[in-house]
C-alpha cells in the first residue's frame, strides 16, 4: 500500500463511524522500491492530496526523508521538493501491517502490500 | 327377520336421522314430498361430494340446489319440481350406497334447505373476463377437432397437450422464447384468429385434450411468458373453470365459446379445472349440472418480449425475481460470487487478459494527473495502459487482488456496496462487470450511488454490465458466437430457498437472474456464478435513480450495456 492510496482510503462507511479519517498506521514491514520520477506528474498530483495526512503518515512509518510540513511555494519548479513528495508518495510501500479506524479502533490488515477493508455485514 | 319387523326397524333409524339433521341444521323434516331432499347420513366430511351428488342424483330431473356444508355429515339437494324430488327419493332412499364404507344413503323431505350461502360465487365473473358463447360454428369446431391427431401426441398425467409456435415448458413455466417451434399456429385458425377482438396476433397455440374426470391445476400464466389478454376455446363440452383470488369464482365456459381473460382476470387470478366427471354451477335458472365429455381447449396466446410490467407484482415473476431478501442476498453472493472467484481467480485471470477496446479508450482518454479508480478491478485489466495517471483498484477477490498486486499495481481489498474511499477523491471511476454480480436492484444502486459519491464534481464513470440481449440487429455477440455445440443444462439449482436457474452457456438468457457455469480446465467441478443480466435500458435507469449523475453515453458492446456518465 503505497501512501498515496492511504490519502485516500478512510472507514467512514463503518457504521457510528463519521469521519474514519484518516487511517493510522501500524506498519511491521516497509518496502522503499524506486519508481521513475516524472516531476510534471508529481506537480498535478500534489493537489489532489491532503497534504498533512501525508506528512503524518510519512513520519508515523519513519519514511519523512525531510519531507517539509507543508507544501513549499512554487512547488512545480522545485525539484528538490517534487522528489521528496514522488518518494513518499509512489516509493513507500507497507507490505504488512494494518490500518486503524480512528473512531472505532477497528484495525484493517495489510498483508502482501494490500489492505483489506472488507467490512462484516454487522459493521456497515 | 320379517318385513314388517324390517319396516319398523327402518322408520326408526330414520327418524334418528332425522332428529339428528334438524339438530345438525336446524331444517323442518316433511312426511309429506316436497322438492328439497336431506341426505341424512353423509356429508362433506364423510368425503361426499358435489360431483357424486350430481352424478346420483341429476338423471331424475333438473337440478335447483346441491348444499354440501363443510364440516356436517349431511347434504341437501333442491330439484325444480315435487315429482323428480319423489323420483329420486323413492329409487335411492335406504338403497343407493354413496354413505361412508359403501353403505346405503337415508334421505328424507325437507320443507326449506338451511340458510347457507354459497362458498363460491357464480353470479359475477372476475374482473377482466369475458365469455363470448357461440364464438365458432360447428363446422369451425370440427374442423379444429381434426386438426389434432391425439393419438400421437405426449401425454401427461392428468391431460394431452400439444403446442405450436412456441412450445410451453412446464418444467421452467415458461416459453423458450429463442426457439420457436417449426409447426406454427394451423393455417385452419386464421379466420377466426381475425375475429378475436385484440390488437395483436397471437403466436402461440397450445391445444388440450381432457378426458371426463381431467382437470388443470389451478395457475396463473407466467406474466413475463405471454402478452394481456390470454383466449381459450372450449370445443365438443363445456365445463366449469375456477377462478381464485380471495374468492373463487365458478364460470361455465359452453361449448364453442370463448374465453378472454385479460387485467386482473389474467394477471391476479387462478384458474383451473377440478379433475371431475359431473360439474354444475349456478345460473337464474338454478343449478346447471352436467356430465363431462371429452373437451379440447385451443389457447391462443402472444409470447410477451422483454419484462412483464404490469401492476399486479405479488404475482408477477418479473417482480418476483428481485424480491431476494438483503440477508438472502449476501449469502447468495458469497456463495455464487465471491467463492466463486476464488475457486476459478487463476483461471479466470489467464482468460482476462485482453480490454476491451472502449472501455480502454476511456482511460487513454483521461488527463495527466487523473486518479482513476476501478470498482471490480480483477486482475487489473485496464491498469497500466496509460502513463501519467494515478491508478487504484480494489477488488472483493483475495486471489485476483494478488495478481493484480503482483502486476504492480495498487490495489485494495474492498466490496463495491461500500467504498472505504474518501468522497469525491476520483477523477474516473470504471466498473466493468462487475454490479451484475449484485443480487437485488437495492444493492446494484447502493453499488451505483457509491461510485457516484467518489467521484469528484465533473468526473466520469464508465459501468459495463452484461447484457440480457445477446443478440442486436440480428448480430450474435461473441459470446454466443463462441457456442461449440447445443449444449443443454437448464435445471433449477435451489439454494437456500431461491430458485434460480442454471444459464446453457453461448445461448441466449431466458432469465433476469442466472447462475452461470464455470468450468476450470481438465476438471469436472463447475463453479456457478450469479448474474443479474440487465434489460435494456435497466442500466441507464439505475443511474439517473442514483442522482447527482448526467449521462454522457449508453451503448450496447458485444453483449454488454455501457453507461458513461458525468457527476454534475
Amino acid at each position: 500500500m503505497k501512501l498515496l492510496t492511504h490519502n485516500m482510503l478512510t472507514s467512514k462507511c463503518m457504521k457510528a463511524v463519521t469521519v474514519g479519517y484518516p487511517l493510522a498506521i501500524n506498519a511491521s514491514d516497509v518496502r522503499v522500491s524506486e519508481v521513475d520520477f516524472n516531476p510534471d506528474f508529481i506537480a498535478k498530483i500534489i493537489p489532489k492530496v491532503d497534504w498533512a495526512v501525508l506528512w503524518n503518515a510519512a513520519e508515523s512509518i519513519g519514511q519523512l526523508e525531510g519531507l517539509p510540513k507543508e507544501i513549499v511555494e512554487n512547488y512545480e519548479n522545485d525539484q528538490d521538493f517534487l522528489k521528496k513528495a514522488h518518494h513518499v508518495l509512489l516509493e513507500v510501500d507497507v507490505i504488512n501491517g494494518e490500518l486503524i479506524c480512528p473512531e472505532t479502533g477497528r484495525k484493517f490488515p495489510i498483508n502482501n502490500g494490500i489492505p483489506n477493508l472488507l467490512l462484516n455485514e454487522d459493521e456497515v | 327377520m320379517d318385513s314388517n319387523n324390517f319396516i319398523k326397524k327402518a322408520t326408526k333409524k330414520l327418524r334418528r336421522h332425522q332428529h339428528v339433521l334438524t339438530k345438525e341444521t336446524g331444517v323442518t323434516c316433511s312426511a309429506a314430498p316436497t322438492t328439497n331432499l336431506g341426505i341424512c347420513n353423509t356429508g362433506a366430511v364423510n368425503g361426499l361430494t358435489e360431483e357424486t351428488i350430481i352424478e346420483n342424483f341429476h338423471h331424475f330431473g333438473p337440478l335447483e340446489r346441491i348444499l354440501l356444508i363443510p364440516g356436517k355429515s349431511c347434504a341437501f339437494v333442491s330439484y325444480k319440481n315435487q315429482t323428480s324430488a319423489i323420483k329420486a327419493f323413492e329409487s335411492a332412499n335406504a338403497t343407493l350406497k354413496i354413505a361412508q364404507g359403501g353403505k346405503p344413503v337415508y334421505l328424507t323431505y325437507v320443507e326449506a334447505l338451511p340458510e347457507a350461502t354459497h362458498d363460491k360465487i357464480y353470479d359475477r365473473l372476475p374482473p377482466g373476463l369475458t365469455i363470448i358463447e357461440d364464438f365458432i360454428s360447428e363446422q369451425e369446431e370440427h374442423v379444429l377437432i381434426s386438426l389434432c391427431n391425439f393419438s400421437q401426441i405426449s401425454g401427461m398425467k392428468h391431460r394431452q397437450v400439444r403446442h405450436f409456435g412456441y412450445e410451453f415448458r412446464y418444467d421452467i413455466n415458461n416459453v423458450d422464447k429463442d426457439k420457436p417451434l417449426p409447426e406454427k399456429i394451423p393455417n385452419e385458425c386464421n379466420s377466426l384468429l381475425e375475429r378475436l377482438p385484440i390488437s395483436f396476433h397471437p403466436d402461440q397455440l397450445t391445444v388440450n385434450h381432457y378426458n371426463p374426470g381431467q382437470g388443470i391445476p389451478p395457475h396463473i400464466d407466467t406474466h413475463s411468458a405471454f402478452e394481456d389478454p390470454i383466449l381459450s376455446l372450449s370445443l365438443n363440452s363445456a365445463v366449469v373453470m375456477e377462478f381464485k383470488n380471495k374468492e373463487t369464482v365458478c364460470v361455465l365456459l359452453p361449448r364453442r365459446s370463448l374465453l378472454i381473460m385479460s387485467g386482473e382476470s389474467r394477471y391476479a387470478w387462478t384458474h383451473g379445472i377440478i379433475p371431475r366427471k359431473y360439474d354444475f354451477c349456478y345460473s337464474g335458472e338454478g343449478c346447471n349440472a352436467f356430465e363431462r365429455g371429452i373437451r379440447v381447449s385451443f389457447t391462443f396466446r402472444k409470447v410477451r418480449q422483454g419484462e412483464c410490467d404490469c401492476t399486479f407484482h405479488r404475482f408477477c415473476d418479473s417482480r418476483q425475481k428481485n424480491k431476494i431478501g438483503a440477508d438472502l442476498a449476501h449469502k447468495l453472493e458469497n456463495q455464487h460470487v465471491h467463492d466463486v472467484y476464488e475457486d476459478i481467480a487463476g483461471h479466470f485471470s489467464e482468460t482476462r487478459h485482453k480490454p476491451w477496446p472502449n472501455v480502454l479508450n476511456f482511460v487513454n482518454n483521461l488527463a495527466v494527473g487523473s486518479v482513476l479508480v476501478d470498482v471490480g478491478c480483477g486482475n487489473g485489466k485496464y491498469f497500466g495502459y496509460k502513463k501519467e495517471i494515478i491508478e487504484l483498484g480494489t477488488d472483493r477477490s483475495f486471489k485476483l487482488n494478488d495478481v493484480c498486486k503482483e502486476r504492480g499495481f495498487e490495489v485494495f481489498t474492498g466490496n463495491c456496496l461500500s467504498l472505504p474511499l474518501k468522497d469525491e477523491i476520483a477523477d474516473a471511476v470504471i466498473s466493468i462487470a462487475v454490479i451484475h454480480h449484485l443480487s437485488t436492484e437495492e444493492r446494484r444502486l447502493k453499488a451505483v450511488s457509491e461510485i457516484a459519491r467518489v467521484l469528484r464534481l465533473g468526473g466520469e464513470g464508465l459501468i459495463c454490465v452484461w447484457a440480457k440481449q445477446q443478440v442486436k440487429n440480428h448480430e450474435k455477440s461473441t459470446y454466443i458466437k463462441q457456442d461449440r455445440k447445443n449444449r443443454r443444462n437448464d435445471e433449477i439449482r435451489v439454494l437456500e430457498g431461491v430458485n434460480l436457474p442454471v444459464h446453457t452457456n453461448r445461448t441466449d438468457f431466458n432469465h433476469s437472474d442466472v447462475l452461470v457455469p464455470w468450468k476450470l480446465k481438465n476438471q469436472e467441478v463447475t463453479f456457478l456464478r450469479f448474474y443479474h443480466v440487465f434489460e435494456e435500458g435497466e442500466l441507464d435507469q439505475l443511474c439517473e435513480k442514483v442522482g447527482g449523475l448526467s449521462l454522457v453515453k449508453s451503448y450496447y458492446d458485444q453483449g454488454n450495456y455501457c453507461v458513461q456518465f458525468k457527476k454534475i
